[in-house]
């Protein structure tokens, strides 16, 4: 969550402090996402028939389907903070599905808790495991985030393909989405539950943490972290180890969810995820990402398209919608970055 | 050779001290031998030329240049230093001109970034910051050299030039035991706000701290220093105390009319 401006000054009247909270929620950028993400829960639950996106079902169906794009949303906002680029997490999601689907598949026969647990465990550790190269690429050999991890994208969407022979992986145990996949807990999905409880951690971390504000001090001024003593590789590393951790939950969900891998899906996976981050509020160029805002931000993108198939429109209109509307965001923040003195630092990161 | 009238008779180890610093860029010899000394509680101006090499011998003594020859002793130790973090753990620290304050983190995250405080029990070794207690003793530092902010969880973009230098230089004062070193600290402000800056330097001496101060703005440094430390093509051509030099002294030592007279 970005900090914003609390004064210290004297307690001001009670009704001048009610204000100075409603200006301050009017002005978070999560607040009108939130406020957007409803108006288009309305508009689509009018225009439906029988004003069936209105229903628990339907509420649960986008739940679900917002689970692995919070995850991603989630890992790409903390990188942004930290001034870096993450468009492998399709591949990776893909990546570690296919290989936490093998331990599976391959452990079948010596029961079927120790083998979605550990087919669970592998997925996660997948994912850590390409973040961590992706964090080892970026720092150690000194490439660009952006072009690293589209490297790192060619390598595990390839090395997917290779394991695969293209063929998507099935026959796993049918309590794989029964106990996890499509369980249902007080309403709610689980593995809607378990991205919200990861969204959560990640949260209070930026919030309230000394890591928080080293990974926005990262994105801030790297030279200032630099200069502070901060161990800049190592918590670039750790990071990109942990969002790729994200990342390997999300491909765990997806194998539960469809009881089959998905090894040519997840190609707009970055787009969705970076999409919503910047969004919900997030900055480019680093220092900057209100993590609500994100929240709200992915679940902007579920909404459009479960809500364009609702109402008989392809949901690739959404995709559109998502790119259009990346690329205004980012304009915006380019010109307010410009009035306030500070051109904007992607052409000069681009070049180290 | 160059004379250090003011350093006679102290006991103290110096808290930076320097022999024979040599630096080459290529064919340039930015640095051709020069000896210094700093001592707590004083404030050094480092004076001369563009290119006289007030920029390099500052990076020699913090770590970002290592010299190609020369000794460097901090309080009295043999020490060779490959980096800033290095030097800050010998309780010397760099004041920039182009500041190194993350913009987007507030006046507080910024002055504790690397120091941070931690609340106690669990919360604090899961890392939850501590900060309450953060902001009474940034605002202390920040009362106890004057420095005025309307608060300190506004981000440092919100504030102007003059405001983030002293920021940077309360976060200097906190975490250095021995010395600062400011390179060009006012070059971007105004006059008022340079005043304050030269306030702060003079308090932040005044808490037993060295300091060094390079700037090109002759009349406030030369108020504010107790001794001058003139440098040309790479060598010390003036080491004096700033007590009764004129600033034509100064002028002529950094042109070279001294040398000429001198021999
Ligand atoms: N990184 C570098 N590479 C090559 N030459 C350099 C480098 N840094 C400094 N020099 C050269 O070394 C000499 C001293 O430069 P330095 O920056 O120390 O001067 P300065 O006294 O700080 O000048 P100014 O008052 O203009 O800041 C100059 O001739 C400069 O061109
Ligand atoms: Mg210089």
């Amino acid at each position: 969550m970005a900090e914003h401006a609390v004064s210290s000054r004297p307690a001001a009247p009670e009704r001048g402090e009610r204000r100075a909270v409603l200006q301050r929620v009017a002005g978070h950028p999560a607040f009108w996402i939130a406020l957007i993400d409803v108006a288009l829960i309305l508009i689509f639950g009018l225009l439906s028939p029988n004003n069936v996106f209105w229903t628990l079902g339907s509420f649960q169906n986008l739940a679900v389907d917002s689970a692995e794009a919070l995850l991603l949303t989630t890992g790409v906002a903390l990188l942004l903070g930290a001034g870096e680029f993450d468009i492998s997490q399709g591949a990776n999601v893909v990546l570690s599905s296919v290989i936490g689907g093998k331990v599976m598949l391959a452990l079948g026969s010596a029961g079927t808790l120790p083998a979605i647990l550990l087919g669970a465990l592998t997925c996660v550790a997948c994912g850590a495991g390409m973040g961590a190269v992706n964090g080892i690429v970026v720092t150690k050999l000194g490439v660009n985030s952006l072009v690293a991890t589209l490297g790192t994208l060619g390598i595990a969407t390839g090395a997917a393909d290779l394991i695969t022979n293209g063929s998507d992986l099935a026959g796993f145990p049918l309590q794989l989405q029964s106990a996890f996949g499509s369980r249902v807990v007080l309403g709610v999905p689980l593995p809607a539950l378990v991205a919200l409880a990861l969204f959560g951690v990640a949260w209070l971390v930026l919030r309230f943490t000394r890591s928080g504000v080293r990974i926005l001090a990262l994105g801030s001024s790297r030279e200032s972290a630099v200069r502070s003593g901060l161990r800049v590789d190592r918590l670039l590393i750790v990071l990109f180890l942990l969002t790729g951790a994200l990342v390997g939950v999300a491909g765990f969900i997806d194998i539960s969810r469809f009881g089959t891998t998905n090894v040519s899906g997840h190609q707009t996976d970055a787009l969705a995820s970076i999409g919503a981050a910047v969004i919900g509020g997030a900055s480019l160029w680093g220092g900057r990402v209100p993590l609500l805002g994100a929240l709200f931000g992915a679940l902007l993108a579920v909404i459009l398209q479960d809500g364009l198939v609702v109402v008989g429109l392809s949901p690739f209109f959404q995709l559109i919608a998502t790119g259009v509307v990346l690329i205004a965001a980012v304009h915006l923040d380019q010109q307010r970055r410009q009035r306030s003195g500070r051109p904007g630092r992607v052409r000069a990161r681009l070049r180290s | 050779m160059p004379t250090s009238a003011s350093i006679e008779g102290r006991d103290e180890p110096a808290v930076i001290r320097a022999r024979g610093l040599i630096k080459t860029f290529g064919h340039v010899a930015a640095l051709q031998g020069v000896d210094l000394e700093l001592y707590g509680g004083e404030v050094v101006a480092l004076l001369g030329d563009n290119g006289a090499g007030k920029s390099t011998l500052t990076k020699c003594l913090c770590g970002v240049y290592q010299p190609d020859a020369g000794e460097l002793e901090l309080a009295g130790r043999p020490v060779q230093l490959r980096s800033i973090r290095d030097a800050e753990a010998y309780g010397i620290s760099v004041v920039y001109q182009d500041l190194a304050l993350a913009p987007d983190l507030t006046v507080l995250e910024n002055i504790f970034l690397g120091h941070e405080l931690l609340r106690t029990g669990l919360l604090g070794r899961a890392g939850a910051l501590a900060r309450g207690e953060m902001a009474q003793r940034a605002d202390a530092a920040l009362q106890a050299l004057g420095i005025d902010l309307p608060s300190v969880r506004i981000p440092v973009s919100e504030l102007s030039g003059g405001q983030r230098q002293a920021v940077a230089i309360a976060r200097a004062t906190m975490w250095t035991r021995a010395g600062i070193l400011m390179d060009e600290p006012t070059a971007a402000l105004g006059t008022r706000q340079s005043d304050i800056v030269a306030n702060l330097i003079t308090a932040t001496a005044a808490r037993g701290l060295g300091v060094m101060v390079i700037s090109h703005d002759l009349p406030r440094v030369m108020e504010i220093a107790t001794r001058v430390i003139v440098l040309r093509h790479g060598r010390v051509v003036l080491d004096t105390p700033a007590q009764g030099l004129s600033r034509r002294d100064v002028v002529d030592a950094m042109v070279g009319y001294a040398e000429e007279v001198h021999g």
